[in-house]
Formats: structure tokens, sequence, C-alpha cells
């Protein structure tokens, strides 16, 4: 209950702070709604031109695409840190975080908010109402799916950028796992063979994010709400034995940190 | 010639500096790897499902070797608009201009000497993934043509994305201009579909503008190298930097004259 308090303060303090440049927040938020479009404009004309990919259409893909965005965009308002993680591990700003008495991982990751993010959470809802498969009970599994797909997601970026503990500079390799999730994620789970799969359920779990939400959401079945709790538990605590893990080994300079 | 010395120096110590940490640049490349790896997965079932070899004459191959030179195209640039919004927006554009040379010559060279080795190892990895699936590079003409043509797309790249970072004169944040023009690439310029697969109404809009020429020009001219093509892509090419050109130095400098820098 405290911790829940502490964390609608930090978003509380986040959102003033996005709102104080108002046209830049506006700008942002239309901006990448407009951008979202844009790119699921390209499956448009190529579902227009193929019809059908191993059963998947193109309404199929407003769902995959809607679930993946406001799960990136949950992320990218919540948990903004998780982005750059490992920028925050290497530039030793963690001593401000150790500082204070709130559980390290929780404040550092709720410390930023992404303006940019509203845009992509927004968008989400969009593309599943203009899916043509909206229903009420497939909306509540909607916003159910997002918040699993965004845990994982989270819980993913964590992972990747606690890797600093061990190996320092990888912002690189944050980049690469960030779009591998967002490129793996809007594709069905059927374009891939098992070994492929496989990859796409652990090292890269972008099945997690995109195609199982987006199956769950369709229709429901027991089997892909396990499937989605079960990644999302899995991986929440895989990041946060691995953070911690990797704390252990953090050291930094004398550098003045400050942190607005 | 003296000051095109200046400018080739500048093009050089860039051109170095890139190599400088050559871990980050090959990390940055090795992104092609999952990009041509899922393009195959997808236009392999496409092709399958359409029950056809080739498609408005493109075959597998030939999409996955388009799809190659697309990528490599895109991955390459540099983020020259983030640079010269933060330039503005911080004041530091100040340390550029009071020196001896043009700030969009300067801006030029700077990000032709970020672009080349950038390419060439997006083009490695691109190249050694899709051999390996689809089979050997196509002829060598089309590597000619493509590699004449893509100057043209890395000059008229700069002008697009030299005119959004300077709209950092006007507005708070560039950021949404940069993502719209990328989609604007992503579809216009048949990045992510080859245009030849687009519905043929699509398909005239799209070769009117400079998108197409930037991706899809070179791309095709590296698959199916023809003079008319060529000649067509180059012509496009040279309209379009005229256009963008002028507007980018007419821009310019109004920009500079609403420029006001406090402190230092």
């Amino acid at each position: 209950m405290k911790e829940i308090k502490f964390l609608l303060a930090v978003w509380k303090a986040n959102l003033l702070s996005v709102m104080e440049y108002r046209v830049s927040f506006i700008t942002q938020v239309l901006g990448m709604m407009l951008n979202d479009f844009m790119y699921f404009a390209i499956w448009i004309i190529f579902f227009d031109r193929f019809k059908d990919v191993r059963g998947w259409g193109v309404s199929d893909m407003y769902i995959t695409y809607g679930v993946l965005a406001s799960a990136f965009g949950l992320v990218s308002l919540f948990l903004g840190n998780t982005f750059t993680l490992s920028e925050i591990i290497n530039n030793g700003r963690l001593d401000y975080y150790l500082s204070l008495p709130r559980p390290v991982l929780l404040h550092t990751v709720s410390s930023r908010m992404v303006s940019s993010g509203m845009g992509d959470f927004t968008y989400g809802f969009v593309s599943y109402a203009l899916s043509g498969q909206y229903t009420w009970d497939g909306f509540l599994r909607f916003i159910l799916a997002t918040f699993l797909a965004a845990v994982v997601f989270a819980s993913f970026l964590i992972i990747v950028g606690s890797l600093a503990f061990w190996f320092g500079i990888i912002s690189n390799l944050t980049n690469l796992m960030v779009n591998a999730m967002i490129t793996f994620g809007i594709y069905p789970t059927t374009l891939f063979d098992n070994y492929a799969k496989l990859i796409l359920f652990t090292i890269i779990p972008a099945a997690l994010m995109g195609a199982v939400p987006a199956e769950f959401i369709m229709e429901f079945t027991w089997g892909s709400l396990a499937k989605l709790c079960a990644g999302a538990l899995i991986f929440l605590f895989l990041s946060i034995a691995v953070f911690y893990t990797g704390l252990r080994r953090y050291e930094s300079g004398s550098a003045i940190q400050v942190e607005i | 010639m003296k000051s095109f010395k200046k400018y080739w120096s500048i093009f050089r110590i860039t051109l170095i500096n890139s190599l400088a940490y050559p871990g980050e640049l090959i990390g940055r490349s090795l992104l092609i790897i999952p990009f041509m790896w899922i393009f195959y997965q997808l236009w392999k079932i496409t092709f399958e499902a359409a029950g056809t070899v080739s498609i408005n004459g493109m075959t597998l191959y030939s999409t996955m070797w388009y799809l190659m030179m697309a990528e490599t195209i895109e991955l390459s640039r540099p983020a020259l608009a983030r640079t010269i919004s933060e330039n503005v927006k911080d004041g530091s554009i100040a340390y550029i201009l009071n020196k001896p040379y043009s700030f969009l010559l300067y801006q030029f060279s700077n990000s032709m000497g970020e672009t080349i080795f950038r390419a060439l190892t997006n083009a490695l990895f691109g190249s050694v993934v899709v051999w390996w699936l689809v089979g050997p590079p196509p002829a060598p003409l089309g590597w000619l043509f493509a590699l004449i043509t893509i100057f043209g797309t890395w000059v008229l790249n700069y002008c697009i994305t030299c005119l959004i970072g300077l709209s950092a004169f006007l507005v708070e944040d560039v950021s949404p201009y940069m993502w719209i023009y990328q989609k604007l690439v992503f579809i216009l310029g048949g990045f992510l579909i080859p245009l030849s697969f687009y519905p043929p109404w699509l398909q005239t809009i799209a070769k009117a503008l400079p998108f197409a020429a930037m991706v899809y020009g070179p791309s095709q001219l590296f698959v199916t190298p023809s003079l008319e093509l060529f000649v067509n892509v180059l012509l496009m090419q040279f309209i379009w930097i005229v256009i963008l050109g002028s507007t980018l130095v007419f821009s310019y400098n109004r920009g500079v004259t609403y420029l006001t820098v406090n402190g230092g």
C-alpha cells in the first residue's frame, strides 16, 4: 500500500513535469499517434495485396498492433527509465536512488515519463476499435492483455538493462533488443518454425507482447491466459532477481549527479 | 579548391572518428540480421500462399536483395535532425556559426562521414544473411547503379533531415516530424514492401515524390538494373535535390535571423 502511494506520487510529479511543456507534450502525443497510423498503413497495403498470411488477416493485425502499441505506451508512460536503465547504471546515477529509503528498482524505473507514450497507449485502443472485432468482453480482455504484455516488456527491458552491471556499456544491445521486441512482436507466431517460436517465448519474448495477447483478445482460452500470466510472472521475478544480483556489483565514481 | 579541402578534411575526420569505436559500429549494424531473417519468413510464406514464384516481376530472391539494399539505406542514416535541433536549442550552434565555414556544408560533410562505414557494415551483414538465405547477390551492374544513386539518396536525406532539424528555430520539439518523415520513407519509399507490390494509383503517387527516389530507386536498380530506370531515378533525384536544397538554403538564412543565444 505504501509503495502504491509512493508510485502514485512519483507518477503525479512526472506528469506535472512533462505538462510543463504543454505544446511539446501535445505535439509528441499527436505526432506519435500519426506515426503509429502511418506505420500500420504499410500493413493495410500488404494485406490489400496478399489478403492472408497463414490465417492472419488485416483485422488480426489491427489487434496485434493495438495491444503492442498500448503495452509499449504504458511502459513509456509509467516506467520510462526502463529504456535507459543501462545508461543510469553506467553513469553512476543509481547513487541517487540508493540513498533514498524506497525500493531502488521501482523508484529508478518509474522516475521518468516519456510523453510520446501517451500517443502509443491511446493509438492501441483506436487500433482495437478499428479491427472490426470489437466486443465488450474483448475490450476487457484488451485491457488485461495490455497490462500483462506491458509487464513482460518492462521486465525484459530491466533484464537487458541490468546486464550493464556485468558488461558495462550496452546501449547498442538495449536498442537492438527493443527493436527486436517491436519488430518480432507484430508478426503472427504462425510465421515462424518451432525453433524461432522457442526464441520468441524466451530470449526475446516478443510473442508474449504481440501475438499471444492478440489471440487472447480475439478469443478467450484458458491456455492463452495461462501463457500470458505465467510469462508476466516469470519475467517479472526474473527481472527483479537479475537487477538485485547485479546491484551487488554496482560501483560508482565521485561524479556529482543531479536528478530533476 | 581550398574551400573543398576544408570540407574534405571535416569529412575525413568524421569518417576516421566513426572507426574509433568498432564495437559500436558493428553493434549498430547487427540489427539488420534479425530484420532480414524476419523478412525472409514473411515473404517466403507470402510467395508460397500466392502459389507463384514471381509477383509483379519480383521473385523471393529479388525481393530479399531489394529489402537488403533498402534496409542498408535506412539503417545508415545519421541522426542529423536531432543533432541540429539540439545545437539550436542549447545554443551550441553559435560555436559552429562563428567558424570560417558554411554551417550547411559543415553538417553535410559531417553526416557523410558518419554514413559511409555505417552503410558498409550494414551492407556486409545484410548481404551475408541474404546470401545464406536466398543465394548470391545480383549482377555487378546493379551494384554500380545502386552505388551511384545511393549518393543522391544521401543528399536528399541530408536536405530533409537538415530542414527538420532547423525547424527547431520555430518549434519546441522536432521528434514528431522525424517520426513522420521516417514513416513517409517506409510507405512511399517502398522500404518494407517493394513499390512493385503496391496498387498502381499508389505507385504513381509514390514515384512522383522524393521518397521513392531515395529507397525504391537504388534498391530496384540493385536487383533489376536498367538504363531507363537509372536515368529516371537520377532525374527525379536531381529535381528533388534542387527543390529541397533551395528550400534548405532559404530556411537556414531565415532561421539564423531568429536565433538568439544567451550566455556562453
